[in-house]
């Protein structure tokens, strides 16, 4: 890897200030309170799809191990519990074993928010506020009145989602029909007869895989941002599941075939938070991830009772580079290591 | 032979349902929802037709071996490129959809490297720059002296590229045929 000294780039980086400084703003006014927190923590939640930065504190004889916290999670959840109410963090976040590329860098900004009394449509809601609001700041307004930006060569209005459930996109992009989606053997078989490798992969590696080939590029190109939401139970991660016990309250949003954040309703049943952070911890021993504590504060919290809340996660270079109509996030900085 | 589709590079060749692809780009992508996957644009080095493809990180992928040979550049139709083996004086063609952009800075007469699969031209390696001779630009402003600022220049070979002001008509600059970015200033 090397350093690069980026000036060139001065334009986009003010604009990528603005974007952050607005979403300082818009959380302000409504009502969330901005909590600044520790990056190296000496235990984290287990998941089993990220890996993690370990290092150590030192001293004289003594060693301890630390690790960069991949997202604010643990310690969001922890306030929430207390009683904290609506709250974000907007802050660096790490993740190891992800080369950088035009959209990763293993460190990044990450904005999570939560909001509580509220499920995963109320923040699609607060989001659509957030990315109106962000176009009024940067001046991306018609004469009309309309908020809109171009990205690539398409014109995004801010006016509504396009919202499509995560069956309905496999229906529509990737000819798998509801059935087949949730039926694991069903779901193998039209894998295969796809072409897809099915050998030696999870149901969750070869939907990845699907969703990455035929459905992520379609997402966010039809004149406004997708919501693509209902994500398979075995997707759920810690989200809650809806009442057809199939699939889950989560969605993600899109850009121009862009993620750009990822929100559940928080799962609040302890029994049920206990199984899945169980099976990701597992997960992880097996994948033979970095070996972390797991936070126990963090599991007490659960215990004592996450309160009803919804949160979400978004990249916020990959948001300001949308906005700067850039392909790739390392031109938004001043400094790039790659 | 076999690699895990996670440590595909960009210039590789590989075999993928039974024909022989160049991959364009891979990019290592974790979705957050499965294991981690490799985005990569392949072309068909037959066709030239490019696809995208997400491969499983971990998915075993067949490499194939090429040859890579010294040859002259000749010439270009609407179709084709025409190279010469020094060795054997035997003539090559390769088709321009396997070139892509970088054609546009290629000089008769300049040698290059080709590949070649069952003594087939499949490809050729994009040198890391070239040297090409300004034929048409305009003179810089006087007192104009913003640093970084850039104006066109139409290289010997038809190409057009932004280099910086101080650069006049009849000197040799290098640019990168890739990226078409402007790199120095020359004497030849």
């Amino acid at each position: 890897m090397k350093i690069t000294t980026n000036v060139e780039n001065l334009n986009n980086y003010q604009l990528y200030l603005k974007v952050e400084e607005t979403i300082h703003e818009f959380l302000k006014t409504r009502g969330y309170l901005k909590i600044e927190l520790p990056v190296l923590s000496p235990a984290l939640i287990p998941e089993s799809y990220l890996e993690v930065f370990k290092t150590e504190f030192r001293y004289l004889n003594e060693k301890e191990n630390l690790f960069l916290t991949p997202s604010p999670e643990l310690f969001l959840k922890r306030l929430l519990a207390y009683g904290i109410g609506d709250c974000y963090y907007l802050g660096k976040s790490f993740r190891n074993s992800d080369p950088p590329s035009s959209l990763h860098s293993f460190e990044f900004t990450m904005l999570e928010f939560y909001k509580v009394k509220a499920n995963y449509l109320d923040i699609a809601d607060e989001l659509l506020g957030l990315l109106n609001y962000i176009c009024i700041k940067l001046n991306r307004i018609t004469d009309t009145g309309e908020k809109t930006i171009i990205y690539g060569n398409k014109k995004i209005s801010f006016t509504q989602w396009e919202k499509i459930s995560v069956a309905e996109a496999f229906d529509r992009y990737a000819q798998i029909n509801s059935n087949e989606l949730f039926d694991e053997d069903l779901f193998f078989k039209k894998a295969e007869s796809k072409g897809y490798n099915i050998k030696q992969s999870s149901y969750t590696d070869i939907f990845s895989q699907i969703y990455v080939q035929e459905i992520e590029p379609s997402l966010g190109q039809n004149g406004y941002p997708t919501l693509i939401y209902n994500y398979p139970k075995k997707m759920a991660a810690l989200a809650k599941l809806n009442s057809d016990n199939q699939t889950a309250q989560r969605f993600e949003f899109y850009i121009g075939g862009i993620e750009l954040g990822d929100c559940y309703t928080e799962l609040t049943q302890w029994k049920e938070q206990q199984n899945r952070l169980m099976a990701e911890s597992k997960e992880r021993s097996q994948q033979k991830k970095i070996k972390h504590p797991i936070d126990k504060g963090f599991i007490q919290a659960l215990q004592y009772g996450l309160t009803d809340c919804a949160g979400i996660a978004i990249g916020v270079e990959r948001l300001a580079m949308i906005y700067a109509n850039l392909d790739t996030i390392s031109k938004l900085k001043l400094i790039n290591i790659d | 032979m076999m690699i895990n589709a996670g440590n595909l590079k960009k210039g590789e060749f590989i075999r993928y349902q039974n024909e022989i692809w160049q991959v364009q780009k891979a990019d290592f992508y974790s979705p957050g929802k499965g294991s981690a996957l490799m985005k990569a644009r392949i072309k068909n080095v037959l066709s030239g037709k490019n696809v995208e493809y997400a491969f499983k990180s971990g998915e075993g992928i067949e490499t194939v071996e090429v040859q890579s040979i010294e040859m002259q550049y000749l010439y270009k139709d609407a179709e084709n490129l025409y190279f010469m083996n020094e060795q054997n004086y035997e003539q090559y063609t390769l088709l321009l959809s396997l070139v892509g952009d970088i054609v546009k800075f290629l000089k008769d007469g300049d040698k290059y490297y080709v590949y070649l699969y069952d003594d087939k031209p499949i490809s050729m390696r994009p040198p890391a720059s070239v040297k090409l001779k300004v034929v048409e630009t305009e003179d810089a402003v006087k007192g104009d002296t913003v640093s970084g600022a850039k104006k066109q220049a139409k290289l010997e070979t038809g190409a057009v590229v932004m280099v910086p002001l101080f650069v006049k008509v009849g000197e040799t600059v290098t640019v990168n045929p890739e990226t078409g970015e402007y790199g120095e200033r020359v004497k030849i």
